[in-house]
């Protein structure tokens, strides 16, 4: 430290403990200088305050505009409830009604409620060109409005097609033929369990999906062999179930097998069944609470959209 | 050697020490946060020279963010000061306060940090300096803000620890830094 900050610090030393004693015994120069140093500190203060006072103005504008973008923000977000409201509306509207066809032969019970006010979750009922029915159930990727943009997409895609082809297998190619450049331009794809109820059995195409068919207590899954829709341009394989008076069919979508519970434990495809197998004479409506009761109790929170359709073949 | 990357589209250039030693100092008194801050100051190179656009895209980060601005810039050039002094290389290069008004305003200090076309890059001379009655005058006529200025002067005289009272005022509109010393 150079005699000149040593001063300097002394001078400081005064100002902040010093008595009027020491400040009496200065010399002039050291007085002198005194002066300008509390002038100084002054001045500095003065420019200190000045600094926090722009700064506290800054605050109090921020502040402003943060409550500006909140109104903002709340108008928003109140047009997108708005529009998810209708979405809502418009997206349980295009859910099917039983056909008389399938009335007949079928008792028949549905559970779906999506994660969010719309979800991707889409089952259907369509009327094949040789006046029987089928049922399809798909989960399109992602939730939300995208999702249920694509199952409208679909929707639309499979009504054009059913009555015209007859085999699940050509009318799921046809339609992932059709879809595949748009899903692919917008990044989504769908699971597809597309299932046509013959006389003595149903012929559906599974790719990605989930179904099994309960027959005389014996559980018989559906092979999963194919791609989901609008992965690739390539040709889906048919499978054949017997299906008799009093089997029950089953047909699901991921949200429920795939939940977790609070360990972190999965729901699992093997639960489901034996829930299945369990309550098995039961009505198609016990069958779909019992589940549906488990899950809950199973699950830590609902993280995906869940369908879960369950058929009796009736007599006769 | 600095390397000269910048387009030369508006004439001036403006070296990466300077952004750097300002963008610090706006980080330094917390001034300037965001993203977009970040961005922008973390991909400042030291050692290349700027375009004059690029320097008053820094300008407005501050600038934007405040109505009354001058005080902050005041501060913003004595905290580039107090870095170039303690943590740069100002200790060698000065070891009195008076001194920093002779190296400002020769080729060390502001010539150093900004070239292109004479009549665009300005001049910041001293013009009247008198160290007796602790009075001096600066004019300048350089592309920065005056009120920077005005901090950088008081931050640098300040630096080395031997002056008192060290203030500098600038009239609006006008060129001339008015400096007093004791």
């Amino acid at each position: 430290m150079s005699d000149e900050e040593r001063a300097a610090r002394r001078l400081e030393q005064l100002l902040a403990h010093g008595s009027e004693e020491a400040v009496a015994r200065l010399e002039a120069p050291e007085r002198r200088r005194l002066l300008w140093k509390y002038r100084g500190l002054l001045r500095s203060f003065e420019r200190e305050q000045a600094f926090w006072s722009s700064t506290t103005d800054n605050l109090v504008l921020a502040y402003e505009r943060l409550d500006e973008r909140d109104r903002e923000l709340a108008a928003a977000y109140q047009t997108i409830h708005e529009d998810l409201e209708v979405a809502a509306q418009v997206q349980k509207a295009l859910l099917p009604r039983i056909l008389p066809a399938m009335a007949q032969e079928l008792e028949l019970a549905v559970h779906q409620r999506q994660l969010s006010a719309v979800g991707g979750d889409y089952y259907d009922f369509f009327r094949l060109s040789d006046d029987r029915f089928a049922i399809g159930v798909f989960d399109i990727s992602g939730h939300g409005v995208s999702s249920a943009l694509v199952m409208s997409y679909l929707k639309a895609q499979f009504m054009s097609v059913t009555e015209r082809l007859g085999s699940p297998q050509r009318i799921v190619e046809w339609v992932n033929h059709r879809s595949l450049e748009f899903l692919r331009e917008i990044r989504k794809y769908a699971t597809v369990n597309f299932v046509a109820f013959e006389p003595q059995g149903l012929r559906y195409v599974c790719g990605g999906g989930y179904g099994l068919v309960l027959r005389g207590g014996e559980l018989q899954l559906f092979a999963r062999p194919n791609h989901f829709l609008g992965l690739r341009d390539r040709s889906f394989s048919e499978d054949v179930l017997p299906l008799g008076a009093g089997d029950l069919v089953c047909l699901f979508t991921d949200g429920i097998v795939e939940a977790r519970d609070a360990n972190g434990r999965a729901y699992t495809t093997q639960r489901l069944h034996r829930l299945v197998q369990q309550h098995g004479q039961r009505s198609p409506q016990e069958i779909v609470d019992a589940v549906l009761a488990d899950y809950e109790e199973f699950r830590e929170r609902d993280t995906d959209d869940v369908t879960l359709l369950v058929m009796r073949k009736r007599d006769g | 050697m600095s390397e000269t990357t910048a387009t030369e589209d508006d004439g001036l250039l403006v070296h990466g020490s300077l952004m750097m030693g300002y963008a610090q100092a706006c980080q330094s008194l917390k001034i300037v946060i965001g993203r977009d801050a970040r961005r922008y100051i973390d991909g400042l190179e030291i050692n290349r020279w700027y375009p004059l656009s690029a320097w008053r895209s820094l300008e407005e980060l501050v600038v934007r963010h405040y109505a009354a601005v001058g005080p902050i810039l005041v501060k913003v050039g004595m905290e580039m000061m107090k870095g170039w002094y303690h943590l740069g290389p100002g200790r060698e290069l000065i070891t009195r306060g008076q001194d920093f008004l002779h190296f400002q305003t020769g080729g060390g200090g502001f010539r150093s940090v900004v070239k292109g076309p004479p009549e665009r890059v300005g001049t910041f001379e001293l013009a009247y300096f008198d160290p007796k009655r602790g009075r001096a005058v600066v004019r300048s006529t350089t592309p920065f803000q005056r009120q920077m200025e005005c901090g950088v002067l008081i931050g640098g005289m300040l630096a080395p620890g031997d002056i008192d009272y060290v203030d500098v005022v600038n009239d609006q509109g006008s060129n001339l830094l008015e400096v007093e010393f004791h």
